[in-house]
């Protein structure tokens, strides 16, 4: 049942908030004429949600075979990208109460690499004792810039939703304000006033806030038509209709102009790749690409020129693209799906690092959240231990101060749990461990996914998120930052310093 | 959708009095200096938002009010993410309705759920609501129970003078990741 919070609990739980999370704010920079000098004019940070080192390697292997190279991949910057999170009511790293969480959600990377601070697995533009944090979005968004936020997500999912809410839960998301799913006492001590920003439904935000001027993706469902009213008293152009719950189309993206465009091309998530190559006349296949909602959002953003503005330059952009479906089919454990996603993802990165070729002064950085599914290459002809009946031999006969302890003496394929390809001959069962094969571009002529011939043999460990590492690939001014291994948290001081924004 | 009652109104105005009494506008970052680098600009962050009623009680459908189920009949109310679950396996013996909400799009973890029941007279008129609340505490320990299926019984509310016949349910709150 709600708890009934008087006005005079309220008022105590209000007060108490200020007094502790107001801290001492750092100094406002203010780009001078010196300091603009090195200053990237634009950033486009891209991410693919769940995308770990071997999505990468699989899909570059699938797509543009052994010897071939994502787009991504041709970015002269590359390294590793630590993605950690913490638990509730930690401190920072280096702080005495600091309580780290060895695997991340979206939420709290999106937090890490939006407001630079590590916060807890589903909070968004709080740190993990609950204080709100700025968001490297509304810090460009002050500062001048223009600002952008593209996903096949939902964009009131966590990665969208981290650069323009703050939400103590991501299942705040909307239309309506519920306590299970927008308070964390455990976090809070006492619920929250409905009023307070952290548990404000994260589309009620995003509506009214103007963080990003252009918002393509995915979450109709989660807007109403106040929100509708809301966003065009912004100045938003609203593509389709949130009142009517009409999604917009790709007819409608193409179409649209000026300077705010709020476009939205399904109710939920947006409709994964092979689906829509599948069934071109599909409603779905209606929706835009993530490489054409990218095209669209850089055309929007790096206009010349604004009506009404008086000078022809405007001071540069601040982009953000997420390939969500990556997560959500890796989730799924589909790796037809998942590289298919990865494959768009990429499509999207070879327009940013096209534009940024042309503008000369546009910091290109590409990375993911969090690793998902312990998603792996594995030999031809081999099984995984989720396929066998024993874990791999560890006996060694030959000289037995070798062996380990418990001894296993042979690792053999379990035939209930391995009956076959899963996207060929064990595709019915639905209980099946084998991996999924896929044909390369070097592969004999007649060798087809999901045969034993093929040269891509696939697997994933879980249906969950992992600690791994992320690759991390940039260009453009400030790259060479990224050169080596760093942690998500400091992603958000190389970009806000790329574009001075923080001193 | 958003339900607004005029303590809510009060809250507000509270609330922001003390914001703007206190001399912070916006909340700012304590550890955003730390490790990350840099100094932040305070006041970016957007808390307020003129216009905005803040929501008091727990969310509700309007489709249970227009709702008129026939005796004996357990009927979906409409809600924002019909598209997006299936109700299964529905039962009612006057007493409580249970089921199941098989969530049907891309499910790893159903993260919030919320199902509203609205008990009807034998005229089909309203006679009060019950609801059904699923958080997800991510504390390590997945459910061995299938994500993707959510299971629920909501009891008819007590001092309800004429028996409850039917019920509509709806759902007005869904994540999953
Ligand atoms: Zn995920």
């Amino acid at each position: 049942m709600r708890r009934r919070i008087s006005v005079l609990a309220s008022t105590t739980v209000v007060a108490a908030l200020l007094a502790t999370a107001v801290v001492t704010a750092g100094t406002v920079s203010s780009a001078s004429a010196d300091d603009d000098k090195g200053r990237a004019k634009n950033v486009i940070y891209l991410l693919g949600d769940g995308m770990g080192r071997t999505h990468v390697t699989a899909a570059r292997e699938r797509y543009y075979g052994a010897s071939g190279k994502l787009t991504m991949e041709t970015l002269p910057a590359q390294g590793y990208v630590s993605t950690y999170a913490v638990e509730k009511g930690s401190g920072q790293p280096g702080e005495a109460d600091f309580r780290p969480n060895a695997v991340t959600d979206s939420a709290s990377a999106a937090t890490a690499w939006s407001s630079g601070v590590k916060t807890y697995n589903a909070a968004l533009g709080v740190d993990a004792k609950g204080a709100v944090v700025p968001t490297m979005m509304e810090l460009a968004k002050k500062s001048g810039y223009r600002t952008g936020n593209v996903s096949t997500a939902e964009v009131t999912d966590a990665t969208p939703a981290g650069q323009m809410s703050h939400a103590l839960a991501r299942g705040c998301q909307g239309p309506v304000y519920s306590d299970a799913a927008c308070q964390d006492i455990t976090v809070t001590g006492a619920a929250l006033p409905t009023s307070d920003v952290r548990v404000t439904p994260i589309a009620d935000q995003i509506a009214r806030n103007g963080t990003a001027d252009v918002i393509l993706g995915g979450g109709l469902g989660r807007f109403d038509a106040a929100d509708e009213t809301a966003l065009k008293g912004h100045g938003y152009s609203v593509l389709g209709s949130i009142a009517t719950q009409t999604t917009a189309t790709k007819t409608d993206l193409a179409a649209a102009a000026g300077q705010k465009v709020f476009g939205l091309f399904n109710k939920g998530n947006l409709t994964i790749e092979k689906s829509k190559s599948e069934r071109p006349t599909s409603a779905e296949a209606q929706e835009p690409s993530l490489p054409e909602m990218t095209s669209k959002a850089i055309e929007l953003l790096s206009q010349k020129k604004a009506e009404g503005e008086k000078s022809d330059k405007g001071k540069g952009f601040y982009l953000q693209v997420e390939g969500a479906l990556i997560d959500k089919r890796s989730h799924a454990n589909d790796a037809a799906q998942t590289l298919a996603e990865v494959k768009a993802f990429d499509d999207a990165v070879a327009i940013a690092q096209d534009f940024a070729k042309r503008d000369g002064n546009t910091l290109v950085i590409v990375t993911a959240d969090h690793e998902c599914a312990g998603f792996n290459i594995i030999e031809k002809g081999t099984f995984t231990n989720a396929e066998a009946a024993t874990p791999p031999a560890n006996t060694d006969s030959g000289n037995t101060a070798n062996n380990s302890t418990p001894s296993r003496p042979s690792n053999a394929r379990d035939a209930a749990r391995s009956t076959g390809i899963i996207n060929g001959a064990g595709a019915a069962d639905p209980k099946n461990f084998g991996p999924a094969t896929f044909r390369t571009p070097t592969d004999p002529a007649g060798v087809v996914d999901g045969s034993p011939e093929a040269g891509l043999w696939l697997s994933y460990l879980s249906g969950n998120h992992t600690g791994a590492d992320v690759p991390v690939y940039a260009a453009g001014p400030g790259a060479d930052q990224l050169q080596g291994t760093v942690d998500n948290i400091a992603l958000f001081g190389i970009v806000g310093r790329a574009l001075r924004v923080i001193g | 959708m958003k339900p607004r009652t005029p303590r809510a109104i009060a809250l507000v105005a509270i609330a922001a009095v003390l914001i703007v009494g206190g001399g912070a506008y916006a909340l700012a970052a304590s550890g955003a200096s730390g490790s990350s680098g840099g100094s932040i600009s305070a006041g970016a962050a957007r808390t307020t938002f003129p216009g905005l009623v803040a929501p008091s009680g727990q969310p509700e459908l309007e489709s249970i009010g227009k709702a008129h189920p026939r005796p004996g009949e357990v009927v979906q109310a409409a809600g924002p993410f019909d598209d997006r679950f299936l109700l299964e396996n529905l039962a009612f013996d006057g007493a409580a309705v249970s089921g199941a909400v098989r969530v049907t799009s891309d499910v790893s973890a159903v993260l919030d759920l919320e199902v509203v029941a609205g008990f009807y007279d034998d005229t089909g008129a309203l006679l009060g609501t019950g609801r059904f609340v699923h958080h997800l505490v991510d504390d390590g320990s997945h459910s061995v129970a299938p994500e993707e299926l959510v299971t629920f019984t909501i009891a008819v509310p007590s001092g309800i003078a004429v028996p409850a016949v039917s019920v509509a349910l709806g759902v007005p709150v869904l994540v999953n990741e």
